[in-house]
């Protein structure tokens, strides 16, 4: 009996070995494609797949087939496999420099025409050509239609307030045009959350208004239950979010569960664009199977072998842990560095409402003193080992615009320094407790708002704490939720908040320093200019204070760069500003990340940056490339 | 018929009731005893309550005196993160030192970002007792740098003295300037002693429970007192708020109460928040018990009488009824405070309750809950013991007081 079925179970395993061999096809589709589903590879490639030179890259060529699991906290994370795929017009590699990816060629002329060439031939994932149409429809149906885009084209892709000119020249052939330079224009399409500009006009015209019959489409918004067909055609043409089985995408891997669920199963996409030097289709992988679990328990779940390819929601501290168990559960953890400006920064709140302390909070000296008053080799020792790098809130060394100059500024523990500045400020009255006192008599005590979501951040604050205790001044830690740690930043309730460093701490000239000027509400140090400028000056204030004005003044002065000298210089000012006015006050930077990989897994490089701009987390090491060793 | 005046007389000799039934010596303190004697000599015999009882004091002696006997103060940090329970020797190679401890060999181990204590036979450091050590301020108010037991304050060497010219042994200083350690229970994540962490989090633990019982049994007299006395409409509205009192969930409640306690407030105030938002939740038991005890009570002839002499409600509730029940009060808050302890420790453990830097063995707890500690760091989840040793300690008391509070049962 047993023979039996070892027998069939064989010839079975020789059947579909020899398929593989003979058609080339991973073993996912090869029964598909042999019982005519899909056409033959051949078929379902561009004409000019992207070819990539793994060895070129120093890496192996691998074999089609296997799974791994991953571990996701929620199922909104399904949207972390479109960072993770990174198929975008065009994407950053680990050299940091932009490449044709679903484009098959792009020409800028004068940093203000963008002509994109796509790939004849290239497919959705459901086989239905993907061309210009594609852009058109965004284009004219979407960006520019009233009921989709209520709030008008997307920040990026208006120059001075002008949107840009559309040619759409052929079927492959596509011009973007405005008046000056964009320089935001190709690194937001490479984003880890990328701009989009096309969309899958088949299968999105079934939900627009424009397209369809109303009576036709009034039953699909009932039966739906959403508001309009303008609701119909966001719910399920998030390109982003990966929720919608059905929609077509250009992404390594497609999902084929839909929500709510706790196992999302993402399969090969038959139809993807890359190919390796030996023509095999990407990605390697078959599936990738997310597996929800609470944030909490997935470090826990991560060393007891759970997932094969991990670095979200672990963090360093679990990396003696997760150590042990890489013999027994055979796995292997790196250490990536993360690529933001810092690990934790504390802001200021420049809009506080406080008449008083807002004063204060301005005035530089009182924040050059918060900043010398930090121990950063204390935190680096207690909290990180002693192996990251003590800095104030800057780009990273690896940065080409790095400069010791900025690292360096006021982040040098010097309480005596600290002390003598607030003395200078007048701050020299002190209370029972030695606490100083403002000149209304009122004690410095602040309260520190965090989103609540590390004990890391708790930690550090205890230590910094103790240090600012020398200085006369006693802070307390408020931990709540995020939504409402941004409510009390926007009603100019909280005088200072802890969040991390600069988003992209890697950047290069061409990068927009839009995290260094007031550009958006969020940022914790002047959620109130930022806002100014979020909504086109309609709410918010503007700025007033000297050195602001210079940074929304370099800003515009790079967005305008015509090359890569001007911008660089903006950049390097812009740095200049922040590593003299403190905005933000570092601690370290160039904390490792740990990530963990299934042992029989390749092509995962040693050494990296985890980080989510620019690299999209994996994305820029190109996560179908890596392959599992059976 | 003949008048014949009785005889009357007065006996000289003093009068003796126990003239026809002798009352041994025993029997006349037993009858004379008052209720309290009682209730001691009936948990006398109550081995385990006893026992409980003993225990309870000396974690509310070491509670008074945390400072006296915590080695370290609360605060104080130091470079060993995550040091292991050292353990407390009395020989070294066979020679008698007196108790002390084996100094920490550190290495972090830059493979597993581990950092990787082990004893170092080399370095001897005897415990000092009745020393001076971290000073602080004794209940917030002297400053002292009294201990009663001290990490050592410098590390030895030991010379075991084989020369036969030399035959004592002898002590080599290692550093004199460098202090030993002292940390029976290990270190936590920023290399506080996690014994004086118990310690003084145990005086927050610890009178949480009778701080809160306090409230709690004042506002349940009151209140159930009033009801029970009256009825009527003040009893209907007393039930009535009391059951939706009691239909809260519980957690929710806590959570939106002790979101109300401003952050800027002083960990001595937020303590006090915590312990009224407590008490204010668990009077309602005793409120409906003291209810119905008074209901039948007041029924009761001596109640009558009273009030027939113009006895104020106040005198009479106070007076005449709570004390007839006031031994079974007494137990029912015993078998209560371990459930305000637990409280108190749910709350801070979830993140509800007390923050750091305030710390209870909620905090504690609360700081041991993930993954790397269970794996790798286990003493940290030590604050659990004194919790589960208190809350029994409780239980088998206020059993034994409840048995005991009935002195005539048997």
């Amino acid at each position: 009996m047993n023979s039996r079925v070892l027998a069939i179970f064989g010839l079975v395993a020789g059947l579909i070995g020899s398929i593989t061999v003979v058609n080339a096809e991973a073993p996912l589709i090869a029964e598909r494609v042999s019982a005519g589903d899909l056409p033959p590879e051949a078929q379902r490639l561009p004409l000019s797949p992207l070819k990539i030179d793994l060895p070129a890259l120093g890496q192996t060529i691998g074999q089609q087939g296997g799974e791994i699991e991953i571990l996701m906290a929620s199922s909104k994370d399904t949207r972390m496999l479109t960072v993770y795929g990174y198929s975008r017009l065009v994407g950053f590699n680990p050299e940091l420099e932009l490449q044709n990816d679903i484009a098959l060629a792009v020409d800028i002329e004068e940093g203000r025409r963008f002509t994109f060439h796509l790939r004849p031939g290239h497919r959705w994932s459901n086989g239905k050509p993907f061309t210009s149409e594609d852009f058109r429809y965004f284009w004219e149906d979407i960006a520019n239609n009233e009921m989709l885009s209520p709030f008008g084209l997307p920040e990026d892709l208006l120059v001075n307030g002008s949107p840009p000119r559309v040619d759409i020249i052929d079927r492959h052939t596509i011009r973007y045009e405005w008046p000056a330079p964009n320089p935001l224009f190709l690194p937001s399409l490479a984003g880890a959350r990328p701009l989009y500009i096309y969309a899958p006009a088949h299968y999105l015209k079934q939900f627009h208004g424009k397209y369809v019959d109303p009576e036709k489409l009034e039953a699909m918004v009932d039966e739906a239950g959403v508001r309009n067909w303008a609701g119909l055609h966001t719910r399920y043409g998030h390109q982003y979010k990966f929720d919608n089985p059905n929609l077509p995408t250009l992404q390594p891997w497609r999902c084929i569960t839909s929500a709510p669920s706790e196992r999302f199963i993402f399969e090969r996409n038959p139809y993807f664009h890359r190919v390796d030097s030996h023509g095999q289709q990407l990605p390697y992988l078959d599936r990738i199977i997310v597996n929800i679990a609470s944030s909490g328990l997935i470090p826990a779940k991560t060393g007891a072998g759970e997932s094969g390819l991990q670095a979200r929601y672990l963090r360093l501290d679990n990396y003696p842990f997760l150590k042990e168990g890489e013999k027994r559960n055979n796995f292997v953890v790196r250490l990536w560095k993360m690529g933001i400006g810092s690990q934790i920064a504390i802001y200021p709140n420049l809009n506080a409402n406080d008449s008083e302390w807002q004063t204060l909070l301005r005035d530089v000296r009182f924040r050059r003193a918060l900043s010398l008053g930090i121990d950063r080799t204390e935190i680096n020792d207690v909290i990180y080992f002693g192996i990251v790098n003590e800095s104030a809130n800057t780009v990273l060394p690896q940065s080409p615009l790095f400069e010791h100059g900025y690292a360096n500024a006021w982040s040098t523990y010097d309480p005596d320094k600290a002390n003598a500045l607030l003395d200078e400020i007048g701050l020299t009255a002190r209370n029972k407790e030695n606490l100083r006192l403002l000149p209304s008599g009122r004690p410095l005590k602040i309260v520190v708002h965090s989103a609540g979501e590390s004990t890391e951040q708790t930690d550090v604050m205890e230590l910094i704490h103790d240090t600012w205790l020398n200085l006369g001044l006693k802070i307390f830690t408020k931990p709540s939720q995020r939504e409402v740690f941004r409510e009390r930043l926007y009603s100019g309730e909280a005088l200072m908040s802890i969040w991390t460093g600069l988003d992209n701490g890697l950047p290069t000239s061409n990068s927009p320093p839009t995290d260094l000027a007031p550009t958006n509400q969020t940022q914790p140090q002047w959620p109130v200019w930022g806002q100014f400028f979020e909504t086109g000056g309609q709410t918010g204030q503007a700025p007033d204070l000297p050195e602001v004005k210079a940074l929304v003044a370099l800003l515009r002065q790079w967005r305008r760069a015509p090359d890569h000298a001007e911008r660089t210089e903006a950049w390097r000012e812009m740095l200049k500003i922040h590593a003299e006015q403190v905005f933000s006050i570092g601690t370290v930077n160039s904390v490792p990340q740990p990530i963990v990989i299934d042992a029989r897994l390749r092509n995962v490089p040693d050494e990296g940056i985890y980080a989510w701009a620019p690299g999209a987390y994996f994305g820029m090491y190109r996560p179908d490339t890596f392959w599992l060793e059976q | 018929m003949s008048q014949s005046t009785p005889r009357h007389f007065v006996s000289e000799e003093p009068f003796d009731p126990y003239s026809v039934e002798k009352l041994s010596k025993n029997q006349e303190s037993l009858y004379l005893a008052s209720q309290w004697r009682l209730m001691w000599w009936k948990l006398k015999k109550h081995r385990l309550a006893l026992i409980s009882g003993f225990i309870l004091l000396l974690f509310y002696l070491v509670a008074a005196l945390a400072e006296w006997f915590a080695p370290y103060d609360l605060h104080t940090r130091t470079r060993f993160i995550h040091a292991p329970p050292q353990a407390i020797h009395l020989f070294h190679e066979g020679k008698f030192i007196g108790p002390f401890v084996y100094g920490y060999n550190f290495k972090l181990d830059m493979n597993t970002l581990k950092r990787e204590f082990s004893p170092d036979e080399n370095k001897i450091q005897p415990i000092r007792f009745f020393c001076s050590g971290d000073s602080y301020r004794f209940w917030g108010l002297l400053e002292s740098r009294f201990h009663f037991v001290c990490p050592s304050a410098e590390t030895l060497k030991y010379d075991p003295g084989i020369d036969s010219l030399n035959p004592t042994p002898t002590y080599s200083f290692i550093s004199k300037s460098q202090a030993g350690e002292l940390f029976l229970l290990g270190t936590d994540r920023l290399g506080r002693d996690l014994l004086s962490r118990i310690i003084y989090g145990s005086r927050i633990s610890l009178t949480i429970g009778l701080v809160g019982i306090a409230v709690s049994f004042f506002l349940g007299m009151v209140i159930g007192g009033l009801a029970g006395y009256f009825g009527g409409w003040v009893d209907a509205l007393v039930q009535r708020l009391i059951e939706v009192l009691r239909s809260f969930p519980e957690i929710p409640l806590w959570m939106a109460l002790s979101a109300v306690l401003p952050v800027t407030w002083s960990p001595l105030l937020i303590f006090l928040g915590i312990t009224i938002i407590l008490a204010l939740l668990d009077w309602t038991g005793l409120a409906r018990a003291v209810r119905s005890k008074l209901m039948a009570l007041r029924e009761e002839d001596y109640c009558t009488a009273a009030q027939l002499m113009g006895a104020k409600p106040g005198r009479i509730i106070g007076r005449h009824l709570l004390p007839g029940f006031m031994s079974h009060l007494i137990a029912s808050a015993s078998l209560s405070i371990p459930g305000m302890i637990l409280g108190e420790t749910a709350l801070s453990f979830l993140g509800l309750g007390l923050r750091p830097p305030i710390t209870s063995w909620g905090v504690l707890l609360n700081e041991a809950q993930n993954i790397n500690v269970v794996a790798l760091y286990p003493w940290l989840m030590l604050p659990v013991v004194p919790v589960i040793v208190i809350i029994l300690a409780f239980n088998f008391f206020g059993d034994g007081l409840r048995d005991a509070a009935d002195p005539y049962k048997n």
